[in-house]
């Protein structure tokens, strides 16, 4: 059991600095999910913890005890590497005994452990094969098997579900969450999957480009996002940016000018900005509304593709007046086809304003 | 492979196969020659390949047997050709161990390790090496008597020496092996070390059993090439008992005289251990040790 603090953690690659100053408190039995696009840092910030890379400058505390310079042994953490990075060459049983022979238990003690850990992940039938004679997805159960026989105050995942099928994700998405709340042990997990986030985690950090952009319980992130990044990366399909210009702002509201020319009413508090702004309207799929009839504040535009998946339909219609294309997340009644006239409706309550620093403008609730 | 072949092709698989046997006939018919000329009486280079009268009298040599002479009396071989042998794998089976110690370590240091100087120490060893070790054998000479001066054990005229002067011959195998490490991924051994293994262990628990093949592989080639090394060898090894048998042999070839029979005889021999390390080793070369550590 153990709380991680972050401060102004850097870390950087011979003069190529990846993380850019990470402040952040993780608390003692807390789910957090890393998320943020390839390359981000994610992984890093991982290895960081556990002690695989070095941290630059900046101070990591595991239980109140700076861990700069403890080797990863010492840590008392376990890791599910993105790779799983089985031992090829050992039975599972001996995948998973490894860390406890390796400190020192007795015999009986590891056996039991082992026996332990196989039965809450339903492997204790292959615990005599080798990795190689396993499935994606038992390798995966192995790995986490490998990690909570320690009995370590922090697990630390790096994209454990990327590689598996659909189905199995689902089955071990439950699984890990059932595991957490059986555990209760600090969890830090990175994925790009965004229902893995939404669904697993406690709280959500958004990284992007080795700096934290947000963090915050999912629906937090999912409502109010503090930024047009955080706005397009959680959530999916992503919501929908159309350029716009401010033409009235008011306490009570905005009304900004689409590029087509049709005017569209925001429950934003725009007062900060200047009249004639360039701004971003953002609006997620499943809150945009496509209709056959016009009317006041709908924009003209046409389906150009209609992917129908049985419980709702999505279409692909042309950003009005624009280049872009915008997603409706439509019912499956009635629906829309490919070449049908579209007009589109902006629920007020449901629009987000970006200014030109790209920062979410205050809603009104 | 099962893949349907055209007919058209067939002729291919024809020609393949002729130039195939030829190649495998290029390569066993010196052995037999030397099997022939060995069971030959007399010491003949040339004569037919099945030889008309069967003789072991160089294999009785060889082997040091008595044989009775032309007058009648027992003659006992004059050289240790028996001993040779033992020496040959005495020496290559310590210098071949020893080897492959100092290039498993080594290799693990180039391929996991950042050091200041990592790139050119591997090129300057590597080049170093390129250099005919017959350059270097007035050096070696001069290097191993003065080391003789001090430890009597490394000096001139000792197996140890050889097996030291063998054992830095290491730059192709550090090479070899190093290549192979790069193809396991390294977090293997990083989850080792975060499972509780210091670095050592690591490498020894995780990395080596991994390794098995290539280590086998470079024990292999360690080995012959301390079977079948000359130079060195004559230069270090000075009295008789002390030979390995590929300096041993070369006793055989008098400027007067040369004693084909018997030199074929003792070549065969120094063939076997090679072969028997061979046989033995072949159960530890399996492939697809790593398979099964990553998602799949
Ligand atoms: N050992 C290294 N040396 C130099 N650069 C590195 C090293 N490891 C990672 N990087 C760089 O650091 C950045 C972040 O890498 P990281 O692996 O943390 O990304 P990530 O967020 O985990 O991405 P993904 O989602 O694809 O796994 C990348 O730009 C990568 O090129
Ligand atoms: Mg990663």
């Amino acid at each position: 059991m153990a709380n991680l603090q972050f401060k102004a953690l850097r870390k950087s690659f011979g003069d190529m600095e990846i993380l850019h100053g990470v402040d952040l408190e993780i608390q003692d039995g807390e789910f957090i999910v890393f998320v943020g696009p390839s390359g981000c840092g994610k992984s890093t910030l991982l290895r960081c913890i556990a002690g695989l890379e070095e941290i630059t400058s900046g101070e990591l505390l595991i239980g109140g005890v700076p861990m700069n310079d403890i080797p990863p042994s010492k840590r008392g953490i376990a890791m599910v590497f993105q790779s799983y990075a089985l031992y090829p060459h050992m039975t599972v049983a001996e995948n998973m005994a490894f860390g406890l022979k390796l400190a020192g238990h007795s015999k009986v003690e590891v056996a039991d452990a082992v026996q332990k850990a196989a039965q809450i992940l339903q492997i204790e039938a292959l615990l005599d094969r080798r990795p190689k004679a396993l499935s994606g997805g038992q390798r995966q159960r192995v790995a986490i098997g490998r990690a909570i026989v320690r009995k370590p105050g922090v697990f630390l995942f790096d994209e454990p579900l990327s590689n598996l099928d659909a189905g199995l994700r689902v089955q071990m998405r439950v699984e890990l969450a059932r595991l957490h709340a059986d555990l209760r042990t600090t969890m830090v997990y990175v994925t790009h999957d965004q229902v893995e986030a939404m669904t697993l985690a406690n709280r959500i950090v958004v990284l992007n480009q080795g700096r934290i952009e947000q963090v915050g319980a999912p629906l937090e992130l999912y409502n109010a996002p503090i930024n047009r990044f955080v706005a397009g990366f959680m959530g999916s399909p992503k919501m929908n940016f159309l350029p716009c210009t401010l033409v009235a702002a008011a306490p009570t509201g905005a009304t900004v000018r689409l590029e087509d020319g049709t005017l569209v009413a925001v429950a934003v508090d725009a007062t900060g900005q200047a009249v004639g702004a360039a701004l971003i309207l953002g609006i997620r799929p499943e809150h945009l509304e496509a209709s056959r009839t016009g009317g006041e504040g709908r924009a003209r535009t046409a389906v150009r593709v209609a992917e129908h998946l049985g419980d709702t339909v999505f279409l692909y219609v042309d950003s009005p007046g624009g280049a872009g294309q915008l997603t409706v997340k439509a019912q499956p009644e009635d629906p829309l086809h490919m070449g049908d006239e579209a007009h589109l409706c902006f629920p007020a309550q449901r629009c987000y304003l970006f200014g030109a620093d790209d920062r979410t403008l205050p809603r009104i609730a | 492979m099962a893949i349907v072949i055209d007919k058209s092709q067939r002729w291919r698989v024809v020609a393949a196969h002729v130039f195939m046997i030829g190649l495998c006939a290029l390569v066993i018919f010196p052995l037999l020659i030397v099997v022939a000329i060995s069971l030959r009486p007399g010491n003949f280079a040339t004569g037919s390949l099945i030889p008309e009268t069967i003789s072991l009298e160089h294999w009785r040599f060889a082997l040091g047997i008595p044989t009775p002479g032309p007058d009648g009396q027992m003659i006992t071989p004059d050289l240790p050709v028996l001993r040779w042998l033992w020496n040959s794998v005495k020496v290559a089976t310590a210098s071949a161990t020893v080897a492959l110690f100092l290039s498993t370590t080594a290799a693990y240091a180039f391929a996991r390790m950042r050091f200041v100087g990592k790139k050119s120490a591997l090129l300057g060893l590597t080049l170093m090496q390129m250099f005919p070790t017959i350059l270097a054998l007035i050096a070696i000479h001069a290097i191993f008597s003065r080391i003789g001066h001090a430890f009597p054990l490394l000096g001139i005229d000792s197996h140890w020496a050889l097996v030291l002067a063998y054992s830095g011959g290491i730059a192709l195998h550090v090479w070899t092996i190093k290549g192979f490490y790069e193809t396991i991924p390294v977090e293997i051994e990083e989850a080792a070390i975060v499972d509780g293994a210091t670095p050592w262990q690591a490498f020894w628990r995780v990395l080596l059993p991994m390794s098995l093949p290539i280590l086998v592989v470079v024990f292999l080639l360690a080995f012959i090439g301390a079977i079948i090394e000359y130079p060195q060898a004559s230069v270090l090894l000075r009295t008789q008992p002390n030979l390995t048998l590929a300096v041993g042999s070369k006793q055989f070839l008098y400027a007067q005289k040369y004693l084909w029979g018997d030199f074929a005889a003792a070549a065969i021999l120094s063939g076997l251990p090679i072969s028997a390390v061979f046989i033995l080793a072949q159960r530890w070369m399996i492939s697809g040790l790593t398979s099964g550590a990553n998602k799949g």
